[in-house]
């Protein structure tokens, strides 16, 4: 274990060192398809490579999802960004942040790494054009933080992708 | 049998096993939080049983008392079932 990683794992819970190395016991004996965890010693940053299912926009692609899970998971939701590249889709942001509710307001500590990049996939497949959020320029030049959007009034972002 | 009673017992046999088993009545066998046994007792505690218990929403999932303490106190405004996202309220 190098030192950084040692000083990360510190900074989890108990509960949180324990559910995640659970979550990362369940992952190895039962993946969820398409997805791939890229085996590192740190437990708190998980990068997760996601294939473009078949048949949809981003087929034969891949990504890469970068998972940082916060001292008191899973009460609070993991910070999930896409690596550089991120898929052009109208509710991600250049920059790799992304735009889906569970990661924020309706988040639940009974969700799982797995439940999340099931919603992910599930919201690249059900895109039908590929393009940036309307917003991008701006949100991307005032983007001071390294986390995806929070739910923002009067925005195009909150448009559901599942209509 | 009282207890000094059963101490002499003790003494007599030299060995006394104690034998019981209990459950939780709960539906599913893993808290929906930290995910571990409900039978076994939550990360934050050593011994499961009376010090580490079960609480019921009225929706009735259950959790371990700890976990769903954490997650309402975690909450700024109505904390709502993690598994079914109704208001939380304990069970009554």
């Amino acid at each position: 274990m190098t030192s950084s990683s040692a000083a990360s794992r510190k900074n989890l819970s108990k509960i949180a060192c324990n559910r995640l190395q659970k979550e990362l016991v369940e992952w190895q004996v039962n993946p969820p398809a398409g997805f791939k965890h890229k085996v590192t010693d740190n437990l708190q940053r998980w990068v997760i490579e996601v294939a473009g299912a078949p048949g949809t926009l981003y087929s034969n692609e891949t990504y890469q999802l970068q998972v940082d899970f916060p001292e008191n998971y899973p009460m609070e939701a993991p910070q999930v960004i896409f690596l550089h590249p991120a898929p052009l889709h109208p509710h991600i942001y250049s920059n790799g942040h992304i735009c889906l509710d569970i990661l924020y307001d309706s988040w639940s500590p009974a969700m799982t790494v797995s439940s999340i990049c099931i919603s992910i996939l599930s919201m690249l497949s059900s895109s039908t054009v590929k393009q940036r959020p309307e917003d991008n320029d701006r949100y991307v030049k005032n983007c001071r933080n390294g986390r995806s959007p929070r739910r923002q009034g009067g925005g195009s972002m909150m448009t559901k992708y599942d209509n | 049998m009282k207890w000094d009673e059963i101490s002499e017992t003790c003494k007599e046999n030299k060995k006394w096993h104690a034998v019981a088993s209990w459950t939780w009545d709960a539906q599913d066998e893993t808290c929906g939080i930290c995910r571990m046994a409900f039978d076994g007792c939550c990360p934050d505690c050593k011994l499961p049983g009376d010090d580490c218990p079960l609480i019921w929403g009225a929706c009735n999932h259950a959790f371990h008392l700890h976990c769903i303490l954490k997650w309402v106190n975690s909450q700024t405004s109505q904390a709502h079932c993690p598994m079914c996202r109704r208001e939380w309220q304990f069970k009554g």
